[in-house]
């Protein structure tokens, strides 16, 4: 088994103005393998998008790391230094979350081919044309009517699949998709949860998806990493992880969802995420979990395998090493 | 709190009432000519809000939805048809006496961040809607205080700017706000649609509980049907600026009749399979040891 991506204590902070680290990604160990749609999902501000650029290479230069990544076996991230030649654009790419903002609004979609495969491969027109029908058409828009229009003449939904079509292009075999869906309708976000799930099988794409929608995660993806402030709170399959969550804030994330002609009852959890920056001793997730003892105040559980394949960092799984 | 119908029983005594109203945009028709025309959002709409009644509006994005709610809050006169709110045509009364009718309604804008001015501390935001009333500062403080109760929120925040609250608090405030001088309807724009899960639920109940201590009209706009599935027991589905369909809630999820509520509906339904959705219903959390290790 090939791993595309790996990450060993992986810590990120950004830098505020006074040159204080405010560590937004609390050391988090990652393996995803090739092929695999992984899903990350989590509350706002919980660090989703500051390990996708991560992985994609286009972390700010404010911000500052620890640990080691690693994406097909190369050493991205070393500590504090990082270095992504031969991977940005390359070996992974990224789909940001609005429609549109992967895309050059003043280029029709051809010129975009154009320009991206000229930079990397040195393409011609004719061969950047021939490339873009085979990404466009893969991506379930139709080459014909879509080549000479711009950005803005398409609906959001082709908006997006024309920036998967262009990332594709590169031959990138990672794709980090950050909430590419969370602006679209309904409909439109099936489609492209099916789109990308065509996409696996037929170029054996890996794909980090990153959301806050835990039924949409389910469709596409084969596993989860659920993060809370900054840290991995459980990691399993999908179905498994949702069907029996272990975790207790993946437990209320399950409890919270409305869903659609199932009569619950909503639980009401309160509170909120910690706030970056505080205290950063015992579970993030203590104050607002049910199920808390003195220990959880006191230690940080560590992620750790529960049961099957299963890792979570709770106290209540005695967080075995 | 969520039951299969709200207690709050609806009376037949309408309190929003648009008969064939088309309302719309001048916009700019090219960039050489000032020749302004008319882009109708929404087109024919029949509509009718029940005193105590709980209707969601669903459709997309662009689909018409905050239109129609400027349209019963005095704010965009129609192209044709009639707007009755409580009883009275408000098209038909001056503008500059049209907020006595409106006053009557709380409204909860779309997006809590840019709705809020900066510069005005919750104390400020909150008065807003007590301004134009003969009520005392005393009872203006009383009134302010319980709205505060009623969203769960402390007294303290009242000193507070928006820049330092979390989504969740402002949307709180927000709602505060809508309710403080005690409207006759509450009007609620995609009220969930910029929080995270756990803070939607929380912010649901919220809504629902307001509704029955209240007992006013609520009409929520939203392109989130499970949730919309919540907060109504009413529902339209706009689409393209109609109404394609309207009926009871559970109605429309069981038995979708026009396309676009089919489409709908089914894109919800395939998140997970049907077997999951039941399993999960029965069994959330099931997997917590609840013998902890105290
Ligand atoms: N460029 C940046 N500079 C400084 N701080 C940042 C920057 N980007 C993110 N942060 C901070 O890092 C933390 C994690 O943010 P991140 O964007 O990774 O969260 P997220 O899980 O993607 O949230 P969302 O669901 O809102 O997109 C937050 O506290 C955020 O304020
Ligand atoms: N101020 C405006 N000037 C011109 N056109 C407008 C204006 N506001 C809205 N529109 C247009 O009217 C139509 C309906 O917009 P509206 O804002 O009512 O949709 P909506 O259903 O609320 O969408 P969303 O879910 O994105 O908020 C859209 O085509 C929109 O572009
Ligand atoms: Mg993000
Ligand atoms: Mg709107």
């Amino acid at each position: 088994m090939v791993l595309a991506v790996k990450s060993e204590g992986l810590k990120i902070g950004y830098l505020d103005e006074q040159d204080n680290v405010l560590w937004a990604v609390k050391g988090v160990n990652l393996e995803v393998s090739e092929g695999e749609i992984y899903c990350i999902v989590g509350e706002s501000g919980s660090g989703k998008s500051t390990v996708a650029l991560a992985i994609s290479g286009i972390l700010p230069p404010h911000a500052v790391t620890e640990g080691e990544l690693y994406v097909y076996g190369n050493l991205v991230i070393r500590g504090e230094s990082r270095s992504y030649e031969k991977i940005r654009g390359r070996l992974v790419t990224y789909i940001p979350q609005s429609p549109g903002t992967g895309l050059n609004p003043y280029l029709t979609l051809g010129d975009q081919f154009y320009h991206v495969l000229k930079s990397l491969r040195g393409s011609t027109r004719k061969e950047a044309k021939a490339e873009a029908k085979k990404y466009l058409e893969m991506a379930g828009l139709d080459p014909a009517s879509t080549l000479d229009r711009y950005p803005h003449e398409l609906s959001g939904g082709m908006q997006q699949r024309a920036a998967i079509a262009l990332a594709l292009s590169t031959g990138a075999r990672v794709l980090v998709a950050d909430e590419p869906t969370s602006s679209l309708d309904a409909h439109l976000r099936l489609q492209i949860a099916n789109l990308l799930l065509r996409l696996r099988e037929e170029v054996k794409l890996t794909v980090i998806f990153i959301t806050h929608d835990l039924l949409l995660a389910s469709r596409v993806g084969d596993r989860v990493a659920v993060m809370y402030a900054g840290s991995l709170a459980e990691v399993g399959k999908l179905r498994e992880v949702l069907l029996k969550p272990l975790h207790p804030y993946t437990s209320m994330l399950v409890d919270v969802i409305p869903t659609l002609g199932v009569k619950k009852q909503l639980k009401c959890y309160s509170g909120e995420p910690p706030r970056p920056g505080s205290n950063d001793e015992g579970c993030p997730f203590f104050d607002r979990c049910p199920y808390r003892f003195s220990k959880c105040a006191a230690e940080k559980p560590r992620l750790s395998l529960a049961e099957g394949d299963r890792y979570v960092a709770c106290w209540l799984y005695g967080n075995r090493e | 709190m969520w039951r299969a119908g709200s207690t709050v029983t609806a009376s037949s005594k309408p309190v929003i009432e648009l008969k064939n109203v088309t309302a719309g945009y001048y916009t700019a028709e090219g960039f050489k000519t000032l020749k302004k025309v008319f882009k109708p959002a929404i087109t024919k709409i029949d509509l009718k809000v029940n005193d105590g009644e709980r209707l969601a509006i669903i459709g997309e994005s662009g689909s018409g939805k905050t239109t129609l709610l400027r349209v019963i809050l005095g704010l965009l006169p129609p192209l044709r048809g009639d707007v009755v709110v409580l009883g009275e045509q408000i098209y038909r009364v001056p503008a500059r006496l049209r907020w006595r009718i409106t006053r009557q309604i709380g409204y909860v804008p779309q997006d809590p961040a840019k709705s809020l001015n900066p510069r005005l501390r919750v104390a400020e935001v909150m008065a807003e809607p007590l301004a134009r009333t003969d009520l005392s500062e005393k009872e203006k403080a009383e009134r302010i205080r319980d709205a505060l109760r009623i969203v769960q929120l402390h007294e303290s925040i009242l000193d507070y700017y928006p820049s330092q609250l979390s989504g969740g608090m402002m949307q709180r405030v927000l709602i505060a706000r809508a309710i403080v001088h005690d409207p006759e309807i509450l009007l609620l724009d995609e009220p969930t649609s910029a929080l995270d899960v756990s803070i939607q639920a929380q912010i649901i109940n919220l809504l629902c509980s307001i509704h029955e201590k209240l007992e006013l009209a609520m009409v929520t706009v939203t392109h989130d049907l499970p949730v919309a599935q919540y907060l109504a027991d009413q529902a339209v589905i706009l689409y393209r600026g109609t109404i394609v369909e309207k009926g009871p809630m559970e109605e429309i999820i069981a038995h979708p009749r026009s396309e676009h509520a089919r489409l709908l509906v089914t894109s919800y339904l395939s998140g997970l399979n049907g077997l999951d959705r039941i399993n999960r219903a029965e069994g959330v959390s099931a997997g917590i040891k609840r013998e902890t290790q105290r």
